[in-house]
């Protein structure tokens, strides 16, 4: 075994690891550093594959930005501490994501090369005359021949392709307008809910008050002491 | 002359030798440890720099605030390093009981070894630079990002408000200033067409019939916003929000003490330090000079850089949260942007390179001009942008005092009735 | 290549390995007198009150969001930087007008009252 292939495997057991703890824990902070661990490890992937450049642009988007925003949401959410968040459609979810892994490995893994999958009744209907490449894929190389180096002005090239009318400069300048879109979208969400989500906190808060109240009171405790704010109570109960 | 100028190389050229021809039976094996010895040395090179760092910035800021600095351990306090070290060693340090341990444990950690991990694309010298990756600015603000993880795992793991609050106050102060700092590079690519540290070096060398005219005159204005946010991206004074004592006590390290708070204090100074490096190494030429050897140069560059950090920290008051999101996002960000789409549009329209300019048309220009024309436009973008941003201070400030006033009037009115 | 990343990676190793130590040693080194007060969380001497997980304002998700909006944009712009020598007008044209369009989302949070922060 090659050094390269010591590390894919180490790297990839990483990966699956922590992908397992993210989707097992109920603890949502955990998770999210968990899936910060497994976006470090595809960084790791693509350093084995030779382009850098991916692997520090995962690092940059995915580390230093997309998980920011993930725990950003997490800490939106009020209360999530002592509730265990569980996924009803856990099953479900295992089984499509099985089935879309499946398709996948059909469509662009080592056994296309040994059965003509693009022949396939429905499969033909999206995989006639579609070669791996056209659809950004990367052609499967058959074990025992070289893997094409990557050349050494791969940036410069990626950054041409990128403006090129008939390589990538459609969907880059859609890219702008996507972010646009995003960014319109995500602050009208976040200025119309702010006073719904207020008044609907205040009703729970006035609700869990109550119910706190109504339990002090069966427990024979005096009213004042229910009147403290919740967290008094609770710390108080602790000591 | 050549031995002093070439020192590293040789040094570094002999120590490599050694270890061949001890790993001899295996030439992976050589590499390994060499890589190892390497990093090793990066490592303790920074770590020293930190504890020296230390000594230095307390008793510069002392001067400039007319005080003495430290004087009691050693002569005139050279000592001091060492006596803090020996106390946050052996100094007792808790881990609260409602902490998530694993994730209060290693956030230290992560932190000292993101800023390490830094110096491994900086180029000291000729030929002597840890890797030099084709992806080298790059690296080193995704590196960066990596210190933000920590910060975040710092405040959540530590289950203390004012550790969270100034966690999320300062991830959201380093995550907006990154953008001013990536926009304001991209010039510095364009002009040199690579990533790579040591090309951006050699580019402001006149090694290869370059013109040797060092990138902050082709763009004081990036040079200008990468520096500030530079400082912002280390927290450092005026941008320590996080260390504002009398709101948040200490941010988001308040319950580390001991060896975990030293290797926080060593992540924010090492990071100070790689910032120094790579704007020297961006805008003023890096190991580039005559007379003095490489190495020199670099760190007379980047000791001058860290000496205006000082300067400020000693000099100017802490800023506060809305004045430092708007100066990122409302000044820094749009300006930055303009400022790129003008470089392009200049460098694409004036170019040096005569095949170039028969491929694709443009004002075939030397470099000085290319220079003066960019200093200038670069220029025209900072006073021009400073005076709509004062205008906008000044009306800003206006309407505040005529609402008071109206509230005065009113008041009186009501007073009187 | 892959050789120019393996040093970034024994760098990791070794800081991570050299800062490993330091921490083992500190805690070899220093007192261990854990009591319950030492160890309560820290709140300027006041017993805390309530969840650490208070509710965090919407202002750092949005900002966070323009943040990821422009850090992609830079993404895609450096290896266009990287072969900007070689471009054609056309193609920097194009660029330009990438910037632009990310610049009028700026304008947007902006004017949307986003980037304030009261």
């Amino acid at each position: 075994m090659t050094i390269h292939q010591v590390l894919f495997i180490v790297i990839a057991l990483a990966i699956l690891g922590a992908a397992i703890f993210v989707v097992t824990t109920s603890n949502l902070f955990r998770a999210a550093l968990m899936m910060i661990l497994t976006f470090f490890g595809v960084a790791g992937l693509f350093v084995l594959l030779d382009i850098g450049l991916f692997a520090v642009a995962q690092v940059l988007i995915y580390i230093g930005a997309i998980s920011i925003l993930v725990i950003f949401a997490v800490m939106l959410t009020r209360g999530m501490q002592g509730m265990v968040p569980r996924n009803s459609q856990a099953v479900a979810a295992a089984v499509v994501a099985g089935i879309i892994f499946f398709v996948l490995l059909l469509l662009f893994g080592p056994l296309r090369t040994t059965i003509d999958v693009a022949r396939w009744p429905i499969v033909s209907l999206f995989a006639r005359n579609v070669s791996p490449r056209d659809v950004g894929g990367v052609e499967w190389i058959p074990p025992g021949q070289p893997i094409p180096a990557v050349p050494e002005t791969y940036i410069a090239d990626f950054g041409r392709a990128l403006v090129d009318l008939n390589q990538y400069l459609l969907p880059f300048l859609l890219i702008a307008f996507l972010v646009d879109v995003v960014l319109a979208g995500a602050i009208f969400i976040a200025r119309q809910r702010r006073p719904a989500e207020v008044i609907e906190d205040r009703q729970r808060q006035a609700e869990e008050a109550a119910e706190e109240a109504e339990a002090m009171r069966r427990a024979g405790m005096t009213p004042d002491v229910a009147a403290l704010p919740e967290g008094a109570v609770a710390s108080t109960a602790e000591h | 002359m050549n031995f002093i100028n070439d020192l590293l190389k040789i040094i570094g050229d002999f120590i490599a030798g050694i270890i061949n021809s001890i790993f001899g039976f295996s030439p992976f094996l050589a590499d390994l440890v060499t890589m190892g010895l390497a990093a090793v040395i990066l490592c303790t090179f920074a770590a020293l720099s930190f504890m020296g760092l230390t000594y230095v910035e307390r008793k510069v800021v002392a001067r400039i605030q007319d005080r003495v600095g430290p004087n009691q351990a050693g002569p005139l306090g050279l000592l001091q390093p060492i006596a803090d070290g020996i106390k946050m060693f052996t100094k007792e340090d808790t881990t609260p009981a409602a902490a998530d341990r694993w994730v209060y444990n290693l956030a230290p950690l992560v932190i000292a070894v993101f800023a390490l991990t830094t110096y491994a694309v900086l180029p000291f010298a000729p030929d002597v630079v840890g890797t030099n990756l084709n992806v080298g600015v790059f690296y080193i603000i995704a590196v960066g990002s990596g210190s933000i993880v920590a910060i975040i795992m710092a405040g959540w793991g530590s289950n203390n408000k004012y550790a969270l609050l100034g966690a999320f106050r300062t991830v959201a102060q380093l995550v907006g200033y990154e953008v001013p700092m990536l926009l304001n590079v991209l010039p510095v690519v364009m002009l040199a067409g690579s990533m790579s540290l040591v090309d951006i070096i050699n580019q402001q060398t006149t090694l290869n019939g370059n013109p040797g005219i060092p990138f902050i005159v082709f763009f004081p204005l990036s040079a200008l916003v990468f520096l500030i946010s530079g400082i912002a991206e280390t927290a450092r004074s005026p941008f320590d929000l996080l260390e504002a004592e009398s709101e948040i006590v200490a941010g988001f390290h308040v319950e580390y003490s001991g060896m975990k708070f030293a290797l926080f204090f060593l992540g924010e100074y090492v990071n100070a330090l790689a910032v120094a490096f790579v704007f020297s190494t961006l805008f003023l030429g890096g190991y580039a000079g005559p007379v003095l050897p490489p190495y020199i140069w670099l760190l007379l560059k980047a000791a001058a850089v860290f000496f205006v950090f000082m300067w400020l920290r000693g000099t100017l008051p802490r800023i506060r949260v809305d004045q430092m999101h708007n100066m990122n996002w409302k000044f820094f960000v749009p300006v930055s942007i303009v400022h790129l789409v003008v470089v392009m549009a200049l460098l694409k329209l004036f170019v040096t390179n005569p095949a170039m300019a028969q491929a694709n048309g443009g004002i075939l220009v030397t470099p000085g001009v290319q220079a003066a024309i960019l200093f200038t436009a670069s220029m025209l973008i900072l006073i021009g942008s400073l005076m709509i941003a004062a205008r906008r201070a000044r009306i800003m400030r206006l309407q505040e005092e005529a609402v008071l006033e109206q509230r005065r009037a009113e008041n009186i009115a009501a007073v009187s009735a | 290549m892959r050789t120019d990343f393996a040093f970034v990676g024994v760098m990791l190793v070794t800081a991570a390995l050299l800062m490993g130590v330091t921490l083992v040693a500190a805690s070899l080194l220093r007192p261990k007198k854990p009591s319950k007060a030492k160890l309560e969380t820290y709140e300027c001497g006041m017993e805390t009150v309530g969840d650490t997980w208070v509710q965090f304002r919407v202002q750092y998700y949005i900002l966070a969001l323009v943040f990821v909006l422009f850090d992609i944009e830079a993404i895609l712009l450096f290896p266009i930087a990287v072969a900007f020598n070689s471009l054609t007008f056309f193609a920097v044209a194009n660029v330009i007008l990438f910037i632009v369009v990310l610049l009028i989302a700026l304008l947007y949070a902006w004017r949307k009252g986003a980037l304030d922060w009261e």
